[in-house]
């Protein structure tokens, strides 16, 4: 853990903005499906890892970014992330001891939940998304998780 | 259910219940305030100047390859480029030479009709940003925003025909929802027989079908449509698209037909935005209108629009 808060809060902040970015990065039409949410998982992250650094500030202010960067009802992703990011910051202390690919099978949970909140504001503001691929993106995530704790306690332990 | 009170490493309780309750009701309040009353267009403008910074970083990229693409093409190509255009502005020259007559004279069969023409003389080029917005939906961002007076609801051009509509409008840029949209629907008019209908998106880019056609329709492959200009939305008279199947389903009572969109969707940059002049129809021999299905655009009056539009006799635009 790093030892100057201000320090790491810049990481999160940091971290945050690069998933914000490859959020929007275009892709091809066929991939684009399968893009992983890496806004998701870096918020999960710092939620398990430290969630005095971000917690949910981190996780409803990135929200209401990517509402407003994708266009979506204003308070979309607010919602799904802050909720995921409640349940994995009470579930920290015990995903801290689960081995990589316990963490994953937790991690696809929470990430459905947030598919599913999602899924749901979608339906309930009129703009449906029944596509079977969406579905995908859970375990999109899930399979990509390993790396990107990798690469973040990387960034956290410096 | 699981005690949801979580501690910290001493063991004190954190009050994440609480605080996770509070943002939660605070994301679900806007949702509501920005669905249901549309009252959110402000902070929407605020916080995309925040994001901006973003769009441009991930645009800027794409912009310089496109750029520096273009500054390194030879002589060679160029030269065939310009050859090119040349003959297309020939051609289009010599389309446009009965036009001024055509034009005149429909302007008088209208003056009889006691119908005004929905002619659109404003106008603005926009460029589509390369930012993607959302995967499962057929949406662009565009560079152009509140700063240039652009209203929800406007409606875009490409080059070839109509492309969709103005979503919402921020401080520097703008979404716009395409006809191909599954949400999407657009009055058109068979230009051949003159029937009106409705397109519907699909959710595929360029692909839209009519689906309220009775089987009994005079519809054929190849047909071109156009913009009826009901509802108020798209001005009269822009393609929309021509029909590439017809299909009867002879246990069904509306039929079937494919169309592709005019607009090339998938490879256009370059987009009209066009301010409505007057309302679009004829008002002659409406029904009364109906509750307008369509928002009407009132956050950001165009400064062209002289006459208040009219509520929509179709619904048309966005379903709410």
């Amino acid at each position: 853990m790093s030892r100057e808060p201000r320090l790491r809060r810049s990481r999160v902040l940091l971290s945050a903005f690069l998933a914000l970015t490859l959020a929007i990065v275009p892709l091809p039409g066929i991939v684009d499906p399968l893009r992983p949410d890496f806004l998701v998982l870096v918020v999960l992250y710092w939620s398990i890892e430290s969630p005095r650094a971000g917690g949910l500030a981190l996780a409803f202010f990135s929200g209401l970014a990517i509402d407003v960067l994708k266009g979506m009802v204003l308070g979309e992703h607010a919602l799904a992330l802050t909720l995921t990011a409640a349940w994995a910051t009470h579930l920290r202390l015990r995903l801290r001891v689960f081995s990589i690919l316990q963490q994953a099978l937790t991690i696809l949970a929470l990430l459905s939940l947030y598919q599913f909140v999602l899924f749901w504001v979608d339906g309930a503001t009129g703009y449906p998304v029944t596509v079977w691929s969406r579905w995908l993106a859970p375990l999109v995530d899930a399979l990509i998780w390993p790396a990107v704790v990798g690469v973040l306690s990387r960034l956290h332990e410096r | 259910m699981v005690a949801f009170r979580s501690r910290d490493a001493a063991g004190r309780p954190s009050g994440l219940l609480l605080r996770s309750v509070l943002y939660a009701l605070l994301a679900l309040g806007l949702i509501v305030l920005d669905k249901r009353y549309d009252q959110l267009g402000r902070i929407r403008r605020v916080l995309s100047v925040v994001v901006y910074p973003l769009e441009l970083a991930v645009t800027s990229p794409f912009e310089g390859w496109h750029w520096l693409s273009e500054s390194v093409t030879t002589r060679e190509v160029l030269r065939a480029e310009n050859a090119r255009l040349r003959a297309q502005l020939r051609d289009a020259r010599f389309g446009l030479q009965r036009y001024a007559a055509l034009e005149a004279e429909n302007l008088r069969l209208r003056d009889l009709r006691n119908a005004t023409a929905g002619v659109s003389a404003r106008y603005l080029v926009g460029n589509i940003m390369d930012v993607d917005l959302d995967a499962f939906r057929e949406r662009v961002l565009v560079d152009k925003g509140a700063g240039q007076g652009l209203y929800v609801g406007q409606a875009v051009l490409d080059a070839h025909g109509v492309f969709g509509q103005v979503d919402a409008v921020n401080a520097h840029t703008a979404d716009v929802i395409l006809i191909s949209d599954a949400t999407s629907e657009i009055p058109v008019m068979i230009n051949r027989t003159g029937q009106r209908t409705i397109a519907v998106g699909t959710g595929d880019p360029g692909r839209l079908k009519l689906p309220y056609l009775p089987t009994t329709a005079d519809v054929r492959t190849g047909d071109l449509l156009v913009t009826s200009g009901l509802g108020g939305v798209y001005p009269e008279g822009y393609p929309v698209g021509t029909v590439t199947a017809v299909r009867h389903d002879p246990t069904r009572s509306l039929a079937d037909v494919d169309v592709r969109s005019a607009a090339t969707i998938d490879s256009s940059r370059e987009l009209l935005f066009i301010w409505a002049t007057g309302p679009a129809h004829a008002p002659v021999a409406q029904p009364t209108p109906a509750p307008a299905a369509v928002r009407v655009p009132a956050r950001a009056p165009a400064p062209a629009r002289s006459t208040p539009r009219k509520p929509a006799p179709v619904a048309s635009g966005r379903p709410q």
